[in-house]
């Protein structure tokens, strides 16, 4: 995985959700959520779990309220589509160092601001999970206990979800102060500082991916 | 509330993975004993305070808070026992005012609302926080937030109150104000154990020094005696804060490391010097 | 000649009535070391950014008055872990992040980033994830950071706020070398005690204004003690009740013990 170019990585990603939608439900959906939870255990199966275990967690709430507003085969199609969507955006988190893909963005030419927010979105998840981490012991510091009735876990995930989100959004002046201090936005071409190597195959394939979905739009329309 | 032996570290090691980070630590503190806990970075301390607070067991030795062993304890258990404030405490505020969250504590053990109210009303007393009481946390500065927290710990009405940095960022003001409030707390038999690098601050507050050096228990004595030792200090990373420094190098009567008792022998001793 | 000139300066942030800086005259030269003190709140952090070109560029508010810079700017702030990229999983990539952002050829970056990470004696973490640092440690990655960049004139805010002594005395001889250089350096700190032996000289805010701007032995006068804003020696010399000038520091004490 980490020998394809990020905008390989960044292509499949996006690939099987739009596939997931436009395939006939629910074996399209099937097929693609399978193939999104594969993804996760091809270079190393111990880790690989870890991010499918994620990726299954992250679903499971969507598949709930599903259950609770539709009739089950309307909650099976979109809820394996659903699930192809969380499967490989946890899959790119995972597989996709930020600085990659933004190296690689530099290197096309594209505008840092954009690749700052491809990379700042990506990066953001171990960041925040760490604070999490800080903020539900302060917590439990002060009595709060995660166990226990529904309304007591309710009041946990208040305690943990609000000064998360508040402290997070508060620093958001800061961050942007410190980039600009560093160059961002100064409109001069930034250097690359290893750029990855993009092989004509990869390129070819990207497109291929490209035209197959169209492709299979069109099929659909017609 | 008050026991007589707040909290107890009993041949205590902790290791993260490999990486041993604290070996064979054994000390007491007695209800009301007010401790520093100093050392450089990486010494050791933070790990002390994750101990003490339940977030992490020792392995090996044991960790008593009062007469409770806190192996089998999680950390919401302690806090009926422990207050606790972090550093960047600051980011662990979220209720709609600084009084909701300063009662924040005393709400989730279970304390009846009038019992709740006094807590609160009582810790912003001493800290001297009424004025912000009503506004939203983020409303106010990180200094003020941070008070807010200790504010917090101190409803919690704990026999063991244990901090990590609680005067970083705050103005020569606010550290008075949070001295003052300390210093009452463990009049009324609370004990407090405070991870600081501001050895002025200790030298006000505090009345016993514990040193880390690498993970390992290097002092345990009165920080009058401590401050004043520059040959004992430099080889830990610390440096005898100004008034002890002054104190030694004047060679002032009783070696004081408090502004107080240093300004009434500074101007003894000069009131002396000019008379003779 | 002046790195950064401020000339009769006033901001207003956003939706403000009031200006949180009020008539700032100040010139920082080369290797000119000028210290902020004030309470919290006072206006430095405010100042800093102004003079880093940051207010009211990125905050909003608005401007009276000129701000002239000469040169190249990089603030510090206060909080190290606001100012990590997001893009690096190296500290050696996140400290090469300014110089990339700058343009620079590859080998003036790899020269610039080494060298300021010699500096910060933090060469050992270059491969490290900037995410597992500690406090300490990360401060260190942002100032080689902002180093790296290689500017004139460096504003450093609470430079030592999460660092050990040993890392605090190691920040003061920084700031001294870099002046030595002939970098101007502003600088806003609640360790006063440090600034005698620092600063060049001291400027204290009061509610946005300049009250005072001198030498550093402005740190031992009696107005800037009352507000507790001396040093500590100054401090205990006023409490004692001992006549003025009143020493800076424990070795000016002894002196004039004798």
């Amino acid at each position: 995985m980490s020998a394809l170019h990020p905008f390989s990585l960044l292509a499949i990603a996006a690939a099987l959700p739009a596939f997931a939608w436009i395939l006939p439900a629910p074996g399209g959906g099937l097929a693609t959520a399978t193939l999104a939870l594969a993804l996760a255990l091809v270079p190393d199966v111990r880790a690989g779990a870890r991010v499918v275990r994620v990726a299954v967690l992250t679903a499971a709430p969507f598949w709930l309220f599903l259950l609770l507003l539709h009739d089950l085969p309307t909650t099976v199609a979109m809820g394996l589509r659903i699930t192809t969507m969380v499967a490989s955006f946890v899959w790119l988190v995972a597989a996709l160092p930020p600085d990659r893909l933004v190296e690689a963005m530099v290197a096309r030419g594209w505008s840092l601001t954009l690749a700052y927010l491809f990379a700042a979105t990506l990066s953001a998840v171990p960041v925040l999970k760490a604070r999490a981490q800080r903020i539900v012991e302060a917590q439990r510091c002060r009595g709060l206990s995660p166990r226990g009735s529904v309304a007591n876990r309710l009041r946990a995930l208040r305690a943990l979800a609000l000064p998360l989100v508040l402290s997070a959004l508060h620093e958001v002046d800061e961050r942007a102060f410190a980039l600009e201090t560093r160059g961002m936005g100064s409109g001069v071409h930034r250097t690359p500082l290893a750029a990855p190597p993009d092989r004509p195959l990869e390129r070819a394939a990207r497109w291929a991916l490209l035209l197959l979905c169209l492709a299979a739009v069109i099929w659909r329309l017609a | 509330m008050a026991l007589s032996r707040a909290l107890a570290f009993d041949g205590v090691g902790f290791s993260y993975g490999n990486v041993a980070a604290l070996s064979d630590v054994s000390f007491e503190v007695a209800a009301g004993e007010r401790v520093a806990l100093l050392g450089r970075n990486g010494a050791g301390k933070s790990t002390i305070v994750r101990l003490v607070t339940g977030l992490v067991h020792p392995d090996p030795g044991s960790v008593w808070i009062g007469d409770w062993d806190t192996a089998d304890l999680a950390p919401e258990d302690l806090a009926r026992r422990v207050g606790s404030v972090f550093q960047h405490a600051d980011q662990q505020l979220f209720a709609r005012t600084l009084r909701e969250d300063v009662g924040f504590g005393p709400r989730a053990l279970g304390f009846p609302a009038r019992e709740v109210r006094r807590r609160t009303d009582e810790a912003l007393d001493a800290l001297d926080l009424h004025a912000h009481a009503e506004q939203h946390p983020y409303d106010l500065s990180p200094a003020l937030r941070k008070v807010g927290a200790l504010a917090g710990a101190l409803a919690l009405e704990p026999s063991l109150l244990i901090l990590d940095e609680p005067t970083a960022g705050l103005d020569r003001a606010w550290r008075a104000r949070v001295a003052d409030a300390l210093r009452e707390h463990a009049e009324r038999g609370a004990a407090l154990l405070v991870v600081t690098h501001d050895l002025t601050f200790a030298a006000e507050t505090l009345e016993r020094g514990i040193v880390l050096d690498r993970g390992r228990l290097a002092c345990d004595e009165p920080l009058e005696r401590l401050l004043t030792s520059a040959e004992r200090l430099k080889p830990l990373g610390l440096v005898p804060p100004p008034i002890a420094a002054l104190s030694v190098a004047l060679d002032l009567p009783g070696r004081p490391v408090r502004e107080r008792d240093a300004a009434h022998t500074l101007a003894r001793v000069a009131g002396g010097r000019s008379a003779s | 000649m002046r790195t950064l000139g401020l000339d009769d300066v006033t901001f207003w942030y956003p939706a403000t009535a009031n200006p949180a800086l009020e008539n700032i005259t100040l010139d920082v030269g080369p290797g000119d070391i000028v210290a902020l003190v004030g309470r919290g709140g006072a206006g430095a952090s405010t100042l800093l950014l102004v003079a880093a070109g940051l207010a009211p560029r990125v905050t909003g508010g608005r401007l009276a008055g000129t701000v002239s810079r000469g040169a190249r700017a990089g603030i510090v702030l206060p909080t190290p872990w606001t100012q990590l990229s997001g893009m690096a999983f190296t500290v050696w990539d996140e400290v090469a992040f300014g110089p990339a952002n700058l343009g620079w050829p590859g080998h003036a970056i790899s020269r610039h980033v080494d060298h300021a990470l010699e500096r910060l004696e933090i060469a050992p973490l270059a491969s490290r994830d900037p995410a597992s640092l500690s406090g300490g440690e990360l401060q260190r990655v942002i100032i080689a950071g902002i180093l790296a960049m290689d500017p004139d004139l460096v504003l450093l805010d609470e430079p030592t706020a999460e660092l050990d002594p040993e890392g605090a005395r190691a920040v003061w001889r920084l700031v001294r070398s870099l002046a030595g250089e002939g970098k101007a350096v502003l600088l806003a700190t609640s360790d006063v005690d440090a600034l005698p032996d620092v600063a060049d000289r001291i400027v204290w805010l009061e509610q946005g204004s300049v009250r005072a701007m001198g030498e550093p032995s402005l740190l031992a006068e009696d107005a800037l003690c009352e507000a507790g804003l001396g040093t500590t020696v100054a401090g205990l010399w006023r409490a004692a009740a001992l006549p003025a000038p009143y020493p800076l520091t424990v070795v000016d004490a002894v002196q004039r013990w004798r």
